[in-house]
């Protein structure tokens, strides 16, 4: 038998993960806040005009959320709900693949060789990741309640197209050994985690496969947006620490292997 | 339920990927100094005479043609062990043209683009290159040209060797001597 003191914090940690707990709450709001608030210092700082696309999302997410978040907490009827939750989803898919290409112009603005290449293989993969994403879509359970099926289906196809996209702009810049702003690595990170958590939370709301403990699945998936909406505040707003940066230079070695080579060459 | 497992372990393996490459990008940003001892020597020359065409016709008009396809194979992986290892250096090349970036001096800064974007230019070329490689492999008999990549890496140097002569004007370079 479990002590008195012992069960009383189960008994709270299990009424704290119920929908509409203080938890609950804390998690729908708190990132909407931070992000409204983020947005807001953006503003003062001047950043809106270097990342629209991102400002753009940092002002439009608190809105949208805050939005479901008073449908859900008021007596409205559940189709409104839904319906509000299908068109906010098609909005926030929108503006996220736009973040998306802001953060790919923001990484090969200093690397003009790598342009065309670059546009030409990230078209690909988005095609490939959008055939992908309608193939799964197909292969979808829809449940009587369709808007809710179409819902769940919708952000699943989403987030298998934004998180390959992330993907592969890591995989790009590694490959490339591209370097990253701050700034941008920040956004791309935050989304990065986001587009994953979302990812794996959409393929198992998708098939329905928790029933009636989804909300468990929220409660995650509400955590990791807040982690990421912290990692955007710290990247964007704390400055990066000036390091001192000494003058980098080739070896002497290497150069006079390559410049034997080239002699060897031009005597030819 | 088998596609949502497959989709939960694929974003699960996304997202290691990217917290992976997260923290590479940390660690690297503190081990610019160590850079340059990843570079590796590598003779123009006798990868040169590997992608010679006139050498494979050679070969191809003077053995059988089961043994050509065996010679010609060894050929190519020699050809993408180069490849591979212009690339790294490539990769290596652009991280210091970057860090070199960061310097006051525009001609210093002008030189690190410059050797910024070939290096890129030359690991995309060796990528592809290294595609083709393995494609050859597949079909040795087919023709296979590399010499774009073994043009960039003749540019790269170049552009290295201009680098380190603007950093170091005190290092003696050979070629200005001989120009």
């Amino acid at each position: 038998m479990l002590p008195i003191v012992a069960s009383g914090a189960i008994v709270r940690n299990y009424v704290m993960l119920q929908p509409h707990s203080l938890l609950w709450h804390y998690l729908w709001v708190a990132p909407c806040v931070i992000l409204a608030f983020l947005a807001l210092l953006m503003w003062r700082r001047g950043l809106h005009r270097e990342f629209p696309a991102f400002f753009s999302y940092a002002i439009v997410e608190p809105v949208g959320v805050g939005l479901l978040y008073v449908l859900d907490v008021s007596p409205v009827s559940p189709t409104i709900y839904w319906r509000s939750s299908f068109s906010f989803l098609v909005v926030e898919a929108f503006i996220k693949l736009v973040v998306i290409g802001e953060v790919f112009t923001h990484l090969l603005r200093r690397y003009p060789s790598l342009g065309r290449i670059a546009k030409v293989t990230i078209s690909s993969v988005g095609i490939i990741l959008v055939f992908t994403a309608t193939t799964i879509a197909a292969y979808a359970n829809p449940t009587h309640f369709w808007l809710i099926s179409a819902t769940r289906i919708l952000g699943r196809s989403v987030s298998v197209v934004q998180c390959g996209l992330i993907l592969f702009l890591f995989l790009f810049a590694s490959h490339f050994h591209l370097s990253w702003a701050r700034s941008v690595f920040g956004i791309a990170f935050g989304f990065g985690i986001s587009a994953c958590v979302f990812l794996a939370h959409w393929a198992l709301m998708a098939d329905w496969l928790l029933g009636q403990k989804s909300y468990l699945l929220d409660f995650f998936n509400m955590a990791a947006y807040h982690v990421c909406v912290l990692i955007w505040s710290y990247y964007l707003l704390v400055p990066q620490k000036s390091a001192t940066t000494s003058a980098v230079s080739l070896p002497e070695n290497s150069l006079a292997i390559w410049n034997r080579e080239l002699e060897r060459l031009l005597q030819q | 339920m088998n596609l949502a497992i497959v989709l939960v372990v694929a974003a699960v393996v996304a997202l290691g990927i990217m917290l992976r490459l997260a923290i590479t990008r940390s660690l690297q940003a503190k081990r610019t100094a160590g850079l340059t001892a990843a570079i590796h020597p590598i003779d123009v020359e006798a990868f040169r005479n590997l992608i010679n065409p006139a050498e494979d016709d050679y070969l191809r008009r003077r053995l059988p043609a089961k043994q050509f396809r065996v010679v010609r194979r060894e050929r190519l992986r020699a050809m993408a062990t180069y490849v591979h290892m212009v690339g790294r250096n490539a990769a290596v090349l652009a991280s210091l043209g970057q860090s070199a970036l960061a310097g006051g001096d525009p001609r210093v800064a002008a030189a690190a683009q410059q050797l910024v974007n070939d290096a890129l230019l030359l690991r995309r070329n060796a990528a592809v290159a290294l595609a083709r490689i393995y494609l050859a492999l597949a079909w040795p008999s087919s023709g296979f040209a590399a010499m774009r990549v073994v043009d960039g890496y003749e540019q790269l140097s170049g552009t290295a060797m201009l680098l380190g002569r603007l950093q170091n004007p005190a290092v003696p370079i050979r070629l200005s001597a001989l120009l």
